[in-house]
């Protein structure tokens, strides 16, 4: 660690990993309800568990990336954070307004929260991932220009690498598409229309931005390709991921009582949205092949090349499975569109936060890498965390082909409810391959209280 | 000055480069025109070279996939039947994650030939 403000980034990091043990608690109990719909009825219901599932899932994504952003910033503008105590604040009021509003949605009726926080003022909650109150998001909004203010003023008066600027605007753009959040207009097509500004810009638009900063980073840590190289790459993968993503936008305009050219557009656009995602594939395993150092932190190499693989995996291919307007005529809203949003989540921004995190702890806490027993132990739950989100994955997609066949495809459909019914055994195989998915995580937070021979900074 | 030596071995790295693009091509987006051109590269290759070996490796992979993902699903279709539902959760899922696994392995035999070595082998001298 060169600078003593990056160590900032070790409060994000343990908050993010906290956040994450809670999201997936509560997966298992969602899985479950799936399953046996009383379980936990009436202290947490289905809907409310679901919500504190998503909402953990994005709030310790954006401490992985505030995080991931304090460590390499400073780092690449060779100069300290500009205003450390500002990220250590900003930190605690993220941390408890964070905390409050999931105890919020666990402790009081969905409505009354709603009536506390005073949502008639300014109404902005009861859409999806968007449940906050809307003191809440204000929150966030301060949380994120403090931030932008924190890490812009470090970049820009400090050295400016392609690393630093791409981060710097896939912040910038995390920061401005969450405006949208604010936008709730009555008519629901125009609802669903700016809802998803946020939400599909997001994940196929800025964040691709700051997951390929992050990713060039390690890489370059850790092989000693030249940055030139990776300079270049970056350039092509950010300039595809906007030029598909901003139109792709259109593939969630097919059935919302949007005009018909968005099936055209929609499809066509989203149908090239792989492209950045297996350039990254391609990038991170060129880079990797042709390393000029064996660094001795083998679990960051594994996150970094399992990024990139699954990231294409869930993104890209099982994106594009559904992503075509006839084909998506089918698969709307089915258990198609979880299986992707699983493997998409988990691949590009879970892993690629993992992947920050399992190269820089080491080092602010004092050494290059893990000793080989952690190392070990880490390797093993990115196998058991990934390949049980593959099965997630398989199962959920099975699911769905079913659903879609049964209820949607066939001569005489069969209702909502019946086809749930003949699909539950996907659902018990999900909920298992979800238990293993936790003891991946168990794994995953022994590896970094494993002793064993220090591996020093040279 | 480069000695012949250099360029060849450029040169040898640019067909094996061309020839993995191809494989890679004929598995993705352009299937058959890419296994034309995978074709047409090969009979510029010659035996003992770089390039042979991953028009060769191009030529296994694209095989092999084909055979795995066509014949298996048309396996699981015969023996499941057009018509049942189960048919298509198997095909579908087996031919969506297999096929991937199958572009995985031909972009890493890509990076490989950009590097001039072979899949697993680094024989850069
Ligand atoms: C890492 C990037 C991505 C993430 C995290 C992600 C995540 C998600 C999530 C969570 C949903 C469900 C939204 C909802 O209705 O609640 C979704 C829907 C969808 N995604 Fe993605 N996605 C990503 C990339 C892609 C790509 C690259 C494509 C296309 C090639 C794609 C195609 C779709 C489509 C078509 C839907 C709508 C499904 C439906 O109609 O129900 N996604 N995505
Ligand atoms: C890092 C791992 C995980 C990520 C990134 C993740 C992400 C998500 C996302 C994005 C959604 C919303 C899906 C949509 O709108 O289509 C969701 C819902 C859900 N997740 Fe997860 N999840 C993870 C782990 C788990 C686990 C381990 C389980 C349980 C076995 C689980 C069970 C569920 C269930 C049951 C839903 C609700 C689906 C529905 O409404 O039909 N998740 N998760
Ligand atoms: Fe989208």
């Amino acid at each position: 660690m060169k600078y003593q403000s990056q160590s900032i980034a070790k409060l994000y990091f343990i908050a993010a990993i906290g956040l994450f043990v809670g999201q997936i608690l509560f997966g298992v109990i969602l899985g479950l309800q799936y399953v046996m719909g009383d379980f936990l009825f009436p202290e947490i219901p289905f809907n409310v568990a679901r919500m504190v599932h998503t909402n953990l899932l994005i709030v310790w994504l954006l401490f992985g990336f505030m995080g991931s952003a304090y460590y390499l910033v400073p780092e690449e503008a060779e100069r300290e954070l500009y205003a450390p105590w500002l990220a250590k604040l900003m930190f605690w009021i993220f941390l408890v307004a964070g905390a409050l509003t999931i105890l919020g949605y666990l402790l009081v009726p969905y409505a009354t929260l709603a009536e506390i926080t005073m949502n008639d003022l300014l109404p902005t909650m009861g859409r999806e991932f968007l449940e906050q109150p809307t003191i809440t998001k204000i929150g966030i909004v301060i949380v994120a220009l403090s931030f932008l203010f924190n890490i812009g003023m470090t970049i820009l008066s400090g050295r400016k690498t392609v690393i630093n600027l791409v981060m710097l605007t896939g912040m910038t753009g995390l920061a401005v598409f969450f405006l949208f959040s604010f936008y709730n207009p009555d008519n629901l097509v125009l609802d669903k229309y700016f809802w998803w500004f946020v939400v599909h810009l997001w994940v196929e638009g800025v964040w691709e931005l700051i997951m390929a900063s992050i990713l060039a980073y390690v890489l370059i840590k850790i092989t000693g390709v030249d940055r030139e190289v990776i300079e270049k790459w970056l350039y092509i993968i950010i300039a595809m991921a906007l030029i598909t993503g901003l139109i792709g936008t259109g593939h969630h305009f097919f059935w919302i009582g949007t005009p018909g050219y968005w099936q055209w557009l929609g499809s066509v656009f989203s149908a090239l949205e792989p492209i950045p995602f297996f350039m990254m594939t391609l990038f991170a395993f060129n880079v990797v092949n042709k390393r000029r150092r064996d660094h001795p932190n083998k679990a960051a190499t594994l996150w970094a090349l399992g990024t990139a693989v699954m990231a294409f995996l869930g993104a890209g291919v099982w994106g594009f499975l559904h992503t075509l307007a006839p084909v998506n005529y089918y698969t709307h809203g089915t258990q198609i569109t979880a299986a992707h949003g699983h493997m998409a989540f988990y691949g590009a921004y879970v892993m690629v936060v993992l992947t920050m995190i399992s190269y820089s702890m080491p080092i602010m806490r004092g050494q290059k890498a893990g000793n080989d027993r952690a190392q070990i132990v880490e390797m093993w739950s990115f196998w058991l965390m990934t390949v049980s989100m593959v099965f997630i994955t398989l199962f959920l997609t099975g699911a769905g082909i079913l659903q879609v066949y049964l209820q949607r495809y066939s001569e005489d459909p069969m209702t909502f409810m019946v086809t749930q019914d003949k699909i539950e055994v996907f659902y018990w195989m999900r909920e298992v391959a979800g238990l293993v998915f936790l003891a991946g995580l168990g794994a995953y937070i022994t590896s970094f209280f494993v002793k064993g021979e220090e591996v020093k900074i040279a | 000055m480069k000695s012949d030596k250099t360029t060849d071995k450029e040169l040898q790295i640019q067909l094996a480069s061309n020839a993995a693009l191809a494989s890679l091509i004929n598995l993705t987006i352009l299937p058959i025109i890419g296994f034309i051109a995978l074709i047409w590269i090969y009979r510029k290759t010659q035996a003992g070279t770089i390039a042979r070996y991953h028009a060769v490796l191009g030529f296994k992979i694209n095989i092999v996939a084909a055979a795995v993902l066509f014949l298996v699903s048309a396996l699981m279709i015969l023996f499941g039947g057009f018509n049942s539902p189960w048919t298509w959760v198997y095909v579908i899922t087996y031919f969506t994650l297999v096929h991937t696994l199958f572009i995985v392995l031909a972009v890493w035999a890509l990076v490989r030939a950009w590097s001039g070595d072979t899949l697993l082998n680094s024989n850069s001298s």
